[in-house]
């Protein structure tokens, strides 16, 4: 890498991590601001995110009804590039990952984007919390079976997730451990399951369009007996058991990990964390620390996190391969093609699926594997054609702003080490590996030596091979 | 006695053919047809049509596809039938009026893209006057247009803005029996009436969700004595205000099953077993408290209530979006 110490190129890594990225003139803004401060308003959920939800439902009714899995991609990707409030997209993106639940057994959009808009209120309050709304969210409850989990007939499929995939590994429980709550959250069911599981199972809209499910509690169906969990012993409901979870180190090191895996640097599957040391342990144990300390809040572990040494060290910049959801809205929000309500923005969330990633259609409830498996050959390849597709369009609002902020900054003569820095400075104070960077000013001399050379050409020309650089891919 | 008394609901969710996916707009034929005009959603190639029905629920048919050919519509915003009673669709994305016979067939269309004088964008409410002039919720111009039926440029008035005779992104509108222009001024949250030569008179109401108030109402209509009918869109019910502007009622949706509904659900035995034995009419634990929520849940409600038209012996046409629906209204 090379050598800059400046504090645009740490708030740009913080952006891509907290954020899906920033315009330079952004990261202008929030190096006056200051890193710590940036932070804060990061972690801050008073901040409005902007978002005209008006104009989403006057224009695209599905982002309205939600009836099919378009209209909510659709308006999931919209705020992701257009949020004043990228953090709060971001944690949510994160808790869907864990929590991943899909559309292919609801059939019902409106439920699980109930479920996101769970995660954007709640994604950073305490993991208390977390568990408690995810246990007794419509769509999860309906994804793993829980309205069939009665005393009569216990149904062990929330139960054993909520233990292994949710909190805390597996190898930190025994498999009586996960019947006693299994039997906690008996009688947690939804409104009319009988019917609204028909519904799903029938892709039905009839006659009125899709309905929305609630939650319910039946005390008739819920076994009030004593159980044994995890070596305590009492008539446990389900919040007892999120509270006993709680306090488990196992939990605390599983989500530190997984934040890790997020925030921070690629991490293996989840299945392989019980064989597989933490890249780096020193930083679990700091996260670890501060869920403690601070009564499980997401929040507080969120910024110990972001204003950690491990964080900011160089040594984990572009060491995540952006997932596609990350990919795609970092280059909308570059290029601006999508700052108001457009039908196009469908197709673009149909390309994230193309890459692997159909938001809120997880292929299991494992949710993704993310790291290199995003970029097996086939991904790459739909990777680097959007990328390069949407950097090709000059008339681009933010490709025409990146353009003038290069033009300003070199001037109509730039010599091919100023265009490659100028575009990696326009594009998010991006950096790139000794090599790439030798094979960017390859090509810029290739172009700067053009006895027809046109500035404002020669920058859409580099911004584009940027975009298809490896570095790009990461974050 | 309450100011109106539901009637009747109309259609069933459908993709293609008889029923509704995502109406948007109403307009009742002089023949006593019921025009409802589909706008569908990305990504989905069926849904986009104008079905053609009555009031006894007798189905005639449809017209109208996906697409920019000739009688294709992209994003379907408004239609209205016109004194001769030829049928008119607005596309507030092709920016164009496409004009079909009775039965559905493209005659022609007219419209340019732009912000000078008769140009068009963002065309989504229209509304014929005695003389066959039609007028034109011209949005993103944030201006009302009227031409002539044959689409020449009469005149325009209103500008972006919130004063008296401004608009923040017009939607539906309709001509009075006096003639006078009522228009929902949607993102300023009121209604404003206009002289036929665009001049102000007057606004109704203000933002908020109180009697009286709006929440970007969609559309209006006036009956013969003068009542304004508000699609609150936002506040997902309908208000009337009396002629002086004073608040009259507001009703939230009363839908029951249709006659297409039924017939779905006699031939989907399993489905409607389950579903009378359910409770739609209430939803506890929901997540947040707004009406839009409330409405997700409780089927019989309107939800995104869209368009209110009228028909000539004074019933009220409250096209419901995301029910795929209209729900019927009479006056007591």
């Amino acid at each position: 890498m090379r050598d800059s110490d400046s504090g645009a190129d740490l708030i740009g890594h913080l952006m891509r991590r907290a954020g899906f990225g920033s315009t330079r003139s952004e990261i202008e803004s929030l190096s006056k601001q200051g890193y710590k401060e940036t932070v804060e308003n990061l972690l801050n959920h008073q901040i409005d995110d902007e978002i005209p939800v008006d104009l989403l439902r006057r224009y695209h009714p599905d982002q309205s009804g939600m009836i099919g899995l378009g209209g909510i991609t659709s308006y999931w990707l919209y705020r992701m590039i257009n949020s004043k409030q990228p953090l709060q997209e971001k944690i949510a993106l994160f808790w869907h990952g864990v929590f991943a639940t899909g559309y292919s057994k609801l059939t019902q959009g409106r439920v699980l984007m109930d479920q996101v808009d769970m995660f954007r209120k709640y994604g950073m309050d305490s993991l208390r919390l977390i568990l408690t709304e995810i246990s007794r969210d419509p769509s999860m409850i309906l994804w793993l079976d829980n309205h069939n989990n009665q005393k009569s007939a216990i149904n062990e499929n929330y139960g054993r997730e909520l233990l292994e995939l949710f909190s805390m590994g597996v190898g930190n429980y025994a498999e009586q451990d996960i019947k006693e709550v299994a039997r906690a959250f008996t009688g947690w069911t939804v409104g009319n399951a009988d019917y609204m599981e028909r519904r799903a199972q029938n892709d039905s809209l009839w006659p009125y369009g899709r309905l929305n499910i609630h939650f319910e509690y039946h005390t008739d169906k819920h076994d009030f007996g004593d159980k044994t969990f995890l070596g305590e012993t009492g008539d446990f409901s389900g919040e007892d058991i999120v509270d006993i979870i709680c306090k488990q180190p196992a939990t605390a090191r599983f989500i530190a990990r997984h934040m890790y895996n997020f925030f921070v640097a690629d991490e293996p599957p989840v299945t392989q964390w019980p064989y597989t040391e933490p890249r780096d342990p020193q930083a679990i144990d700091i996260l670890t620390k501060s869920y403690f300390e601070s009564n499980y809040s997401i929040r507080e572990m969120l910024r110990v996190l972001f204003n950690s040494n491990f964080f900011k060290s160089r040594n984990c910049w572009y060491e995540k391969v952006k997932s596609p959801a990350e990919l795609v809205s970092g280059i909308l929000r570059l290029t601006g093609e999508f700052d108001k309500p457009d039908p196009k923005l469908q197709s673009a969330a149909f390309d994230m699926a193309t890459m692997g990633q159909s938001l809120l259609n997880p292929p299991s409830v494992e949710g993704w594997h993310s790291g290199l498996e995003w970029i097996d050959t086939g991904n790459l390849v739909e990777r680097i054609n959007f990328a390069s597709e949407k950097f090709s369009e000059k008339e681009r609002p933010g490709i025409q702003e990146m353009i003038r902020g290069y033009v300003t900054m070199y001037g109509e003569k730039a010599s091919a080490s100023n265009l490659v820095e100028g575009c990696l400075d326009q594009m998010g104070a991006l950096q790139v590996s000794e090599s790439t960077h030798s094979a960017l000013l390859s090509h810029a001399s290739s172009i700067t030596k053009s006895s027809e050379f046109d500035p404002v050409k020669a920058a859409a020309e580099m911004l584009r091979m940027v975009a298809t650089t490896p570095e790009f891919q990461k974050e | 006695m309450p100011f109106l008394r539901y009637d009747r609901t109309l259609g069933v969710a459908a993709m293609e053919n008889r029923g509704f996916y995502y109406p948007v707009d109403t307009a009742i034929h002089q023949n006593g047809r019921i025009y409802g005009l589909n706008r569908s959603h990305e990504g989905d190639t069926r849904g986009v049509r104008v079905c053609i029905l009555d009031l006894e629920s007798k189905f005639y048919g449809v017209f109208g596809s996906i697409g920019e050919s000739d009688g294709q519509f992209t994003w379907a915003a408004s239609i209205a039938v016109s004194n001769a009673g030829k049928v008119y669709v607005g596309d507030e994305y092709l920016e164009r009026i496409s004009i079909f016979d009775e039965n559905g067939i493209f005659e022609s269309k007219w419209g340019d893209s732009g912000v000078g004088p008769g140009q068009l964008n963002g065309p989504c409410g229209l509304s014929f006057d005695i003389d066959s002039n039609l007028y034109i919720s011209d949005h993103r111009n944030n201006r009302v247009q009227k031409f002539t039926d044959d689409g020449e440029y009469i005149l325009s008035f209103g500008e972006e803005g919130h004063l008296d005779g401004q608009f923040n992104l017009p939607w539906g509108l309709t001509v009075a029996t006096d003639g006078d222009i009522y228009v929902a001024d949607w993102r300023n949250d009121r209604i404003q009436r206009f002289t036929p030569e665009g001049d102000f008179v007057r606004k109704y109401g203000s933002p908020g969700n109180g009697d009286g108030e709006f929440h970007r109402p969609a559309s209006v209509a006036v009956d013969t004595e003068g009542y304004i009918y508000v699609a609150d869109w936002g506040n997902e019910r309908v208000q009337v205000l009396d002629p002086d502007g004073g608040f009259v009622t507001k009703i939230r949706g009363d839908a029951t099953i249709s006659p297409w509904a039924q017939q779905f659900l006699d031939a989907n035995v399993d489905e409607s077993e389950l579903r009378s034995n359910s409770n739609l009419e209430t939803a506890v634990n929901i997540r947040g408290d707004s009406e839009h929520e409330m409405s997700s849940h409780i089927e019989h409600l309107f939800w995104a209530p869209i368009s209110v038209k009228l028909d000539n012996t004074g019933r009220l046409y409250v096209t419901d979006r995301n029910r795929h629906r209209i729900q019927v209204y009479k006056r007591n």
